[in-house]
């Protein structure tokens, strides 16, 4: 066996890569972003049971295994035709909530918080969830692990295994939950939306009451006027698991409300020359290029677009806060007014956070849980399905064609982060276009101002891939816009 | 109760090189004889969700897929996970590297390992969805179980040493 020299920066090729064109007059050209993707997900597919595909999709994304279960499941019904028990959409409906409680709570305390709990200006070597407990106490560390422990126990309990279920059947679900099972999920509702209470305490002593932070987050440089999108339920609250697909415009009125199955006469893909990249934009608008405005087909689809597409939420604390949410932001609770500010997306996310963990709560005190009744076998074949769900980073939809037996003959998916695909890259120009001219010397400060743009999507890219280190660095990278010559590569761990 | 020593073999089964860990794990699982102190399994996990398979282990040895570029495919690296830096910043996502969680449960009073060694496989392609590794990385296969017993051995020479 050779010895070699392992770097700090062990997965060369997986970076995520910014590079920046910059004109001789020092204003930036044009930017993308470029992250590996995963190859040869259709071919994959083909020749295996739809009913198969629930249970490998989570392998596809080391993150949202969840989401990617309970989308190909509800694809696999539509395949089959079938109609799902009430006690299975219930349990479908807390686990799925569940995993958003935890989801949500590793975003905010990891990822995302950082840079509002330490500072956008800290050191990068504080910037992380260790630097959050060093200024938030090793008592709420704690607490986040804990959390995320309680969303693991569901999913075990109702999915079947940890971090990645095996229970959605098309027409419903495999394992019933006992009694004794429904009693420990109500425990760990209860102690869910504790938790949500005390992440709304430190969203407040931590950044609501930092001007400067309400500030940042408001600035223009961080704003966008694109459409929005989410599922909503029939009173247009805000729905993870199931409903209708609403896009709503900038200016607040509604473009589109759809079903699932009819998602392509709304929604198609632009491809860009210079990147593999696909941008979704909304078909009966048209792409515009990488432009927002009521004109330009880019949606986002994040929580914060969820939050703009509905008109509340569903269960009584993540009411009021949608309600502060908007009023703080548009001096109007009703939340008519969108809100385009992408870092408010992160307080958005807490919105959600406490509508996960209180909608865990009341899913799990509901009886019918424990019913017998939660499988309706199919007894026929449609051939085709598509499932949506909302996935933590955005509208997660799957579509398979299969023949008369159930066999995969075409596939398709759209994940959460693809829909913001175009959204980002204009996040990234616009941060990058105040800070970065010729000549600049991309610092770490620098740097981190233009992911924060990127952060707050909460993206997800080739995510099944784990390879050591386990996490995907990012680099930035500085080009003449006419030779195409690198100028600078700024990255992190350097 | 827990065995002291783990090999933990990560990956996922469906991405070509790295269904290597699954593929370790299953020759170990199936060839048996590893020990009562010791336990091989293989988990699709990363970051955050290794705390739990790590906390009160004593010794644990990683297997995983790397890229460094430096090495052809089918290389095998194997180097204590002391030299993992840290992650500085969170760019991306969801995970965090496998030193900021074992800090994080440092920090949080888990009991932590008191030594981990990884082992991994110089990778050709990750990002392909097949069940199918690559010839090289495939060959590899035997000769990382063949290290790993080699490792094994290794710890109780230590110990025997103390």
């Amino acid at each position: 066996m050779k010895s070699i020299v392992i770097d700090p920066i062990t997965r060369l090729e997986g970076h995520g890569k910014i590079h920046l064109f910059v004109n001789d007059d020092g204003s930036l050209a044009n930017c993308y972003f470029q992250v590996p993707e995963l190859r040869g997900f259709e071919k994959f597919c083909q020749g295996r049971p739809v009913e198969e595909m629930c249970r490998i999709t989570t392998r596809i994304c080391g993150v949202c295994p969840d989401a990617h279960h309970m989308a190909a499941a509800k694809a696999a019904d539509a395949v089959y035709g079938a109609t799902l028990p009430s006690a299975a959409v219930k349990l479908r409906n807390l686990v799925y909530n569940a995993f958003y409680a935890g989801d949500h709570t590793t975003h905010f305390y990891a990822l995302g918080g950082p840079d509002f709990v330490c500072g956008p200006d800290a050191p990068a070597a504080e910037r992380n969830i260790l630097g959050v407990i060093a200024k938030v106490g090793i008592e709420a560390g704690k607490k986040v692990i804990a959390q995320r422990a309680r969303g693991q126990r569901v999913i075990e309990i109702i999915g079947g295994k940890k971090v990645h279920p095996v229970t959605a059947l098309p027409g419903g679900m495999s394992k019933r939950v006992t009694k004794a099972e429904q009693e420990e999920m109500i425990k760990i509702g209860g102690e869910m939306v504790e938790f949500a209470k005390f992440t709304l305490k430190v969203l407040d002593d931590v950044v609501l009451a930092n001007k400067a932070y309400v500030d940042l987050i408001l600035s223009d440089a961080y704003a966008h006027k694109t459409y929005n999108m989410g599922l909503v339920d029939e009173n247009n609250k805000v729905n993870f698991y199931e409903g209708k697909v609403r896009v709503v415009g900038p200016d607040g009125k509604e473009h589109c409300k759809y079903e699932p199955k009819d998602y392509l006469e709304y929604v198609a893909e632009h491809v860009e020359p210079h990147s593999y990249l696909k941008y979704p934009y909304l078909k009966k608008i048209g792409w515009k290029g990488f432009v927002d405005g009521v004109d330009s087909g880019v949606y986002k689809a994040s929580p914060l677009s969820r939050l703009n597409v509905s008109d509340g939420m569903a269960t009584p604390l993540a009411q009021a806060e949608y309600e502060r949410f908007y009023e703080t932001l548009t001096k109007d609770k009703s939340g008519k007014t969108m809100v385009n500010a992408t870092l408010a997306t992160h307080w958005a996310r807490v919105v959600e956070l406490v509508y996960a963990c209180e909608a865990t709560l009341k899913l799990a005190q509901d009886d019918e849980i424990t019913s017998d009744k939660i499988h309706n076998p199919p007894k026929g074949i449609v051939g085709e399905g598509v499932g949506i769900v909302e996935a933590p980073r955005g509208t997660l939809t799957h579509h398979y064609k299969t023949d008369q037996k159930g066999i995969v003959t075409e596939a398709n998916l759209i994940v959460g982060t693809t829909n913001n695909n175009a959204p980002i890259t204009m996040s990234i120009k616009r941060a990058a276009e105040g800070l970065i001219k010729k000549g600049t010397k991309v610092t770490d400060g620098i740097l981190n101002r233009i992911e924060m743009a990127f952060r707050a999507y909460d993206p997800c890219f080739g995510c099944a891939t784990h390879s050591l280190p386990g996490e995907m660095p990012l680099e930035v990278i500085v080009h003449d816009a006419e030779s195409g010559e690198v100028v600078q590569t700024a990255r992190q761990h350097c | 109760m827990l065995k002291p020593v783990l090999i933990l073999c990560l990956g996922n089964e469906v991405l070509s090189d790295d269904g290597f860990g699954a593929e370790v794990a299953r020759r170990l699982i199936e060839a048996g004889g590893l020990g009562e102190e010791i336990e091989a399994l293989f988990a699709p996990l990363a970051g955050f969700n290794l705390l739990d398979l790590l906390q009160a282990r004593r010794r644990v040895l990683i297997v995983d897929t790397i890229c460094t570029g430096k090495a052809p495919p089918g290389t095998l690296h194997l180097f204590s996970a002391d030299i993992l830096v840290p992650s500085r910043n969170l760019t991306t996502s969801h995970q965090i590297s496998l030193p900021t969680a074992l800090e994080l449960g440092r920090q949080m009073g888990m009991l932590m390992p008191e030594r981990i060694d990884v082992l991994a496989v110089e990778a050709e392609d990750v990002t392909t969805l097949s069940e199918t590794m690559t010839p090289r990385v495939s060959q590899a296969v035997s000769e990382a179980v063949d290290q790993i017993r080699i490792w094994i051995d290794g710890i109780y020479v230590v110990s025997s040493c103390r």
